[in-house]
């Protein structure tokens, strides 16, 4: 089975790395320093570019060429920004990478915000993880001691430095241009696209937005090389990624995988430990709870963006929920129903009144006032919530529910027909991996 | 809080932003851990230090989760409902705090204020700690987790005997 932890230094090291000293010593900064003595900002663009490192926050869009999309010296301040409002169900990698490397993070903005010009970027960290972001607050204050970070770094001349800004809950601040309005001291709500944040993003300047796991694997790419990076895994999906398994499996955790060379099957039943004894899997939603859910016939699918769009779903942030047969998919679905249901801003009445419909409907049906038709009723407000919205938080309401009824729709006839869904004997005994 | 308060706390940290809008979210942050809610005088004294309006300010305000505009209790606890935790027990965990507190527990109105105003029970979404679910967080502090419900029914009785907060940060 294979498992590659070289991206990512303390999986690498097999221990946090908070500490400047002991980052430095699992070769830390070697990258920043090689950047800045012997690299053009061109030459580090050019070297996400050919590494293929697509966005790990869920759309999966090359990082080189989202970094390219900003205009060369333009009159406006340059910006870059981490997404760090990890919110996404069954996702918690980031959560991961800023509690035990958070130089890596700082490393690889610093490289990123060279590459692109920046002389600030910002961090945007959720709300909940405070505890997280007093990790960072430190770590930055360490980082600027050590001449990583601030005006004149490593002697280069180069100035660049972070703030990290908390948010106050709210999961539509982790969709790009909702970010942008939070950070810029407003409601966190999307904002119709064109213009890109490449060209006006933050206080409508040119804005680098990418994920924590994105961000932080910029180091090793600039230390190790491009060519070495875009030699793991696939050509359209190199490198590795980091999956958070969760739900009914006996040791949930994080799992770096190679991409196209792991399966679900190994991930779910080698490293995720596989399904507690006497039950067997129902479900997963292997991309967080956004996606396409998968079932058993899935499982020897590899993990890359290409072979999870074939099998119908998409890799999204890596947040892989699993169900035994013990659970109940109408239930399963109305809960993630209702988290969309409360976190739909708002803005656009098809996502709010939509999702709202959702959760109503499928909330009958778990409690035994469900009619057949309302199978009929689901399906036809798809079509009329998906794609007449502004952002994606929309298709990743319907995305679960949709694929639930194509893939199971017996199991949604027959609670309705035997008059609501039992609540299962939840899974208590724990786990950790 | 007063507006002198936020000035020394947001003062610091303005040249960090090219817009004074940006200094809104960390002032309401600040402005909450002195009584663990946002009140109206409060509203104020950060528009006086921002120069934006009151009702900007609470526009923005209430957008968020977890910015209070209403008195709540001294500790928050949040309980991570989402399908993760939901799969291995939330819903028993929130029911038992429920219970213990004398608050309903289900429906869209889950949880309140405890009659002593000593508990809030909330319920969360996905707060990140799916591998350690069920999980709950008690205002900002580190998600503790994987709970009983009888051990989360115990941690509340430990909040109560705990002194309050110096600073009310959630």
């Amino acid at each position: 089975m294979p498992v590659m932890n070289s991206v990512y230094r303390h999986r690498e090291a097999g221990t946090p790395l908070t500490d400047l000293v002991a980052y430095r010593a699992a070769g830390g900064f070697k990258a920043l320093e090689k950047a800045l003595a012997d690299m053009e900002p061109d030459d580090l663009l050019y070297a996400f570019h050919r590494s293929g490192l697509r966005g790990r926050g869920g759309a999966g869009f090359p990082m080189g060429r989202k970094a390219s999309f900003l205009p060369k010296d333009s009159a406006l301040a340059t910006y870059l920004v981490c997404n760090a409002d990890e919110s996404e169900p069954g996702t918690f990698k980031d959560r991961e990478i800023m509690e035990m490397n958070p130089f890596q993070l700082i490393e690889g903005m610093v490289l990123a915000g060279h590459a692109v010009g920046a002389t600030r970027g910002y961090i945007y960290i959720r709300g909940e993880y405070e505890h997280q972001a007093r990790i960072l607050d430190r770590a930055l204050v360490a980082a600027r001691e050590g001449g990583y970070l601030g005006t004149d770094i490593l002697r280069s001349g180069v100035t660049f430095d972070l703030t990290l800004y908390r948010g106050a809950g709210a999961y539509i601040c982790g969709e790009e241009t909702g970010l942008l309005e939070s950070l810029e001291g407003k409601r966190g709500q999307p904002r119709l696209k064109p213009p890109f944040p490449a060209v006006a993003g933050l206080y409508a300047s040119p804005t680098l937005i990418n994920n924590v796991e994105t961000l932080a694997a910029l180091p090793p790419i600039v230390e190790k090389g491009a060519d070495w990076y875009a030699a793991i895994g696939p050509e359209k999906s190199p490198g590795t990624k980091i999956f958070s398994v969760s739900g009914h499996v006996t040791r949930p955790g994080n799992y770096e995988v190679v991409m196209g060379e792991t399966t679900c099957r190994e991930l779910l039943f080698g490293m995720a430990g596989g399904m507690r004894s006497g039950r067997s899997l129902k479900a997963f939603w292997v991309g967080g709870s956004s996606v396409p859910v998968l079932g058993e016939q899935h499982l020897d699918t590899p993990i890359d963006y290409e072979s999870l769009n074939a099998a119908g779903t998409f890799l999204g942030s890596g947040g892989c929920i699993v169900m035994d047969d013990s659970g109940c998919i109408v239930r399963a679905t109305l809960r993630l129903a209702s988290f969309y249901r409360h976190e739909s801003c708002g803005k656009c009445t098809p996502c709010r009144e939509g999702t709202t419909w959702m959760e109503k409907v499928l909330q009958r049906m778990v409690d035994g006032q469900g009619r057949i038709e309302d199978l009929e009723l689901l399906e036809s407000l798809f079509g009329r919530i998906s794609g007449r919205v502004l952002c994606a938080l929309a298709d990743g309401a319907v995305a679960p529910i949709k694929s639930a009824l194509a893939m199971f729709r017996a199991d949604f006839v027959r609670v309705i027909e035997e008059g609501g869904s039992a609540r299962p004997e939840p899974m208590m005994e724990v786990a950790h991996a | 809080m007063t507006e002198a308060e936020i000035r020394a706390h947001i003062d610091p940290i303005r040249h960090e932003y090219a817009e004074g809008r940006s200094l809104i979210l960390p002032a309401l942050k600040f402005a909450q851990t002195e009584k663990g809610h946002v009140a109206r005088a409060d509203l104020d004294a950060i528009a006086a230090a921002t120069g934006f309006s009151a009702a900007y300010v609470e526009s923005v305000a209430s957008f968020y989760d977890r910015i209070y505009l209403e008195p709540v209790g001294k500790r928050v606890v949040s309980v991570c409902v989402t399908l993760s935790c939901m799969l291995r027990g939330s819903d028993e965990v929130l029911e038992a705090l429920c219970a213990h507190e004398g608050l309903p527990d289900h429906g869209h109105h889950a949880g309140g204020t405890s009659s002593d105003g000593e508990i809030t029970i909330q319920e969360a979404q996905c707060l990140g700690y799916c591998d350690r679910a069920p999980c709950i967080q008690v205002d900002a502090e580190e998600t503790v987790g994987p709970l009983t419900p009888d051990e989360a029914v115990a941690m509340l009785d430990q909040l109560r005997e705990a002194p309050a907060p110096v600073a009310f940060w959630r």
